[in-house]
């Protein structure tokens, strides 16, 4: 009995490295854009750490119970443990615990700093209606490109017409979505840190997020993440049309 | 036959109710057809008309104006007609979501082949939208209700030693409101689908194509299957019990069955109603949802998640059950940590109903919320671990058992494992608002859903395939498809969550090129999951038409069930049964056997 707990414990330890260096090497994640998007793949990241002894644990105990422990139905019977007593307090103990932080970290810590900071240096509204996107710059113009000038802090005013129906503005290098409801104005902060362009990276889309309708896969706008010259230049030439 | 008087009655239904509804309309100087208020009144009168073709009146209803009921019939006949034995009931709802689930399995594989390149090929958008919607609402009903439908009605009246359910008429009338909801499923389909998904969020329900009213009406009937069943299973739990089966010696899918039938009968109001709001918004020009009249959309995903959330346990729940009694069974131990798990299974219940905004981190809703849905949804993974260590305490130091049921048990155990973990990721806020609605959503549900409830399913349904055909399935076959389901699932799913991170966002019809690679790769793999149901499908027919006799206890199992013939008596034992002991006494010295046939002599047949 004890031989096999011991093997299984290898086991565990064996598969759970693999996972935690699988977890570590992998990059799964889209282009980097913005200080959120940093902080997104953090969290991702951590996750999957916790995660890994949990599934090492449940891979080990599944395939040295299927390897050692087969029978061919001969109907003897094994033995009675019935799990009562201290295992499953043990169990419950070690379940809670980890719960519980996961919830704080990366969970409400997470969700603190998400809110930290409303301070913003620019102010876009973004209006999402049956099946495309458009901005409003503060200079009064209205774009169908999203361009944004690089390490400033944007908050988003994001709306649906009230006869509309619900979309979802998202860019995938940014990380952040947040749904377009009709009749209601819903914010989002980002800021963007990395030079990107839509024309050679699909992460740079601003992308509808929620179920509308017949063209919903092609609601999309594409994002350009500029210089702060390059963005006042852009801004100049649109405003002065 | 009795179908087919259904049928023609239903047919009349609808032109008498369309026809009342048309001659008002018509004396009001409106046009005599609606689409959307002609469904809504024809179908209710259609399906009454229905309900007394297929025997409701016949074998029920007469009764109520002093008639004498009709006798059912024996042999083939009674499964294509109102009946009110749990058997019968029980093998009508499985080969009805068997079918029903191969049909939406066949919508998959043409999402799949549409999918494969960027670029349209095989729909237009419209059309993707529809096969996706039908896709997910006919899946979601399978997941709901095939458990219980099918294996909850026919094994836990037998393994509790009753004759019956509760209520069997209700059980007849909850059955038989099935096939409409597929029928209009269907119909919605050619009058030009839908196009809101399994979900139906407004302002787009309630203005978008007629398709979406028959899906409303199809799915509030379903509702109301949920509930009656829902009703019928916890009233039989309660009170059908013979002598000596106290709650802690109920066989572990009993328990499984009895929560999700608590869940069932609390929530499934939530969503009826929901559609109903829709409902009434189209047809009387409410506005519940229409944010230009002051309505809220986000109203709706409360309501609408309240239920469905819970649904997922509705679903998850018989399933646990299931694999757990497997699991014990074929390792020829005692269940482990039993009264863990029925503590874990009731706090699962309790838990689930206050989890639901989990799904709405990125709606608009107010900011406070997250918080306490984050704290409470990672609650859930608590009770959860619970049953993963009565999975893993029953198997360990086992005499595991490697025939097919057994292998769906195992690979639910790796299934649910990776399903419970990426939830997790879900559940954190700061991730979840990148990967709500993309792939890595999908890939998580299914495997939950499929990974988990649907193998769970095919455990139980091997498992018992020979007490309820009273035929033995042939193993080779049932190992092909377990094999080629169980690499072809993870070849197809464990691509979604990475393209999902990647940026791939769900319901879509196209997407960039940018993934491209990924989706040939796991439309290839998806074919492959296809195939494996080939193998199944031809099992189950060749099996059941002339596969061996079963004997009685092909498992050497131990609960009630199996204790009797294969299939079992009319009226499921001569004696009265009578329990002395727990149901996995395996291994442990001088312990009484589960149950002692009442003084009849009972049938050992074979
Ligand atoms: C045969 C293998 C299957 C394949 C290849 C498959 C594939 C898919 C795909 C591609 C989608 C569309 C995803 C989207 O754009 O949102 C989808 C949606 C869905 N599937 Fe499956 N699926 C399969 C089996 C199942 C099973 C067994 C279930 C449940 C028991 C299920 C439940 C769902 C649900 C609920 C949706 C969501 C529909 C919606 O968003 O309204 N699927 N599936
Ligand atoms: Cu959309
Ligand atoms: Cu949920």
């Amino acid at each position: 009995m004890n031989r096999h707990l011991w093997i299984a414990g290898i086991l565990w330890v064996v598969f759970t490295a693999l996972a935690l260096a699988g977890a570590a090497l992998m990059n799964p994640f889209p282009t980097v854009g913005a200080e959120e998007a940093e902080f997104s793949d953090h969290a991702f990241r951590m996750m999957t750490y916790m995660g890994a002894p949990v599934f090492g644990f449940v891979m080990a105990a599944l395939l040295y119970s299927v390897l050692r422990f087969r029978s061919g139905g001969g109907g003897e019977d094994g033995p009675p443990i019935r799990g009562v007593g201290a295992v499953p307090r043990v169990w419950l103990l070690t379940t809670t615990t980890l719960a519980v932080v996961v919830m704080i970290y990366p969970g409400l810590t997470g969700l603190a700093e998400l809110r930290s900071d409303r301070t913003h240096d620019l102010e876009v509204n973004v209006t999402g209606f049956r099946w495309a996107w458009v901005v409003q710059y503060p200079e009064g113009f209205a774009s169908q490109e999203l361009v944004l000038p690089v390490d400033q802090r944007v908050k988003f005013n994001v709306t649906a017409p009230a006869g509309d129906v619900l979309h979802s503005f998202w860019v995938p290098a940014f990380r952040l979505k947040i749904d377009a409801v009709p009749g209601q104005i819903t914010n989002l902060y980002i800021t963007p840190n990395e030079l990107g362009d839509g024309a050679t990276d699909a992460a740079y889309r601003v992308q509808c997020a929620e179920l509308c309708g017949l063209y919903h896969a092609r609601m999309q706008m594409p994002v350009r993440v500029v210089t702060a010259e390059e963005y006042e230049a852009w801004v100049a030439e649109k405003a002065g049309k | 036959m009795a179908i087919l008087v259904g049928l023609v009655l239903a047919v009349v239904g609808f032109v008498t109710g369309t026809g009342i509804l048309g001659g008002i309309r018509t004396s009001m100087g409106l046009e005599y057809w609606s689409t959307d208020m002609s469904w809504s009144v024809g179908y209710p009168v259609a399906l009454i008309g229905w309900l007394i073709g297929v025997g409701g009146w016949k074998y029920w209803a007469v009764e109520w104006f002093g008639g004498k009921a009709a006798t059912p019939p024996k042999g083939v006949k009674r499964y294509f007609e109102w009946n009110m034995d749990h058997k019968v009931i029980g093998i009508q709802y499985g080969v009805t979501f068997v079918v029903l689930f191969l049909l939406s399995g066949l919508t998959a594989m043409l999402i799949r082949f549409e999918l494969m390149n960027s670029g349209m090929q095989l729909f237009t958008e419209d059309q993707y939208n529809s096969a996706m919607s039908f896709h997910g609402i006919g899946m979601v009903a399978v997941a709901v209700a095939i458990m219980l439908g099918a294996f909850g009605n026919y094994i836990v009246p037998l393994q509790i030693g009753a004759r019956d359910m509760a209520f069997p008429r209700v059980n007849a009338l909850s059955y038989w409101l099935v096939p409409p909801v597929a029928i209009m499923l269907i119909i919605a389909l050619l009058i030009g689908g839908w196009d809101t998904g399994w979900t139906a969020y407004p302002p787009l329900s309630v203005l978008t194509k007629s398709g979406q009213v028959l899906f409303n009406l199809a799915v509030i009937t379903f509702g109301l299957v949920s509930i009656l069943g829902g009703i019928n299973f916890i009233a039989t739990i309660i009170y059908e019990r013979a002598p000596g089966m106290t709650w802690g010696r109920l066989p572990i899918f009993v328990w499984g069955a009895f929560a999700g039938s608590l869940i069932a009968f609390f929530f499934t109001q939530g969503f009826a109603a929901g559609l109903l709001m829709i409902l009434l918004d189209r047809v009387v020009g409410t506005s519940f949802f229409h944010a230009a009249e002051g309505g809220s959309p986000i109203l709706y995903e409360h309501v609408f998640w309240f239920y469905s959330h819970p649904a997922v346990y509705v679903m998850v729940l018989p399933a646990f059950g299931a694999v757990l009694e497997v699991l014990a069974h074929m390792s020829r131990k005692p269940l482990y940590a039993y009264r863990w798990v029925v503590g874990a299974l009731l706090g699962i219940v309790a838990i689930s109903g206050v989890v639901w905004a989990h799904h709405m981190f990125t709606s608009g809703m107010e900011d406070y919320l997250h918080a306490p849905f984050l704290v409470l949804t990672e609650m859930i993974s608590i009770p959860t671990g619970i049953i993963f260590l009565s999975a893993i305490g029953t198997i360990w130091a086992g005499r595991l058992w490697m025939r097919t049921p057994m292998l769906f048990a195992l690979a639910f155990i790796f299934n649910f494992t990776v399903g419970g973990l990426t939830g997790i990721y879900l559940a954190d806020v700061p991730t979840d608002i990148h990967l709500h609605d993309t792939y890595f959503v999908v890939a998580h549900f299914h495997y939950t859903i499929m990974g988990g409830e649907i193998f769970a399913l095919f455990a139980a349904l091997y498992y018992w395939f020979p007490k309820m055909t009273g035929r033995q399935f042939n193993e080779t076959l049932g190992k092909i498809h377990f094999w080629i389901m169980f690499i072809g699932f993870q070849l197809v799913f464990i691509p979604m969550f990475q393209v999902g991170v990647k940026g791939m966002n769900r319901r879509v019809a196209d997407y960039p090129e940018a993934y491209e690679d990924f989706n040939r790769f796991i439309s290839w793999s998806g074919f492959l999951l296809g195939i494996s149901f080939i193998f199944f499908a031809a099992n189950m027919v060749l099996s059941w038409v002339r596969g061996e006799r079963a004997v009685a206890n092909p498992w050497g199992a131990s609960t009630l069930e199996w204790q009797v013939s294969s299939p079992p008596p009319e009226h499921n034992f001569e004696g009265q049964p009578v329990i002395q002991g727990g149901a996995y006494e395996y291994g442990v010295p001088n312990a009484p056997a589960h149950a002692r046939m009442g003084t009849a002599a009972v049938t050992e047949h074979v």
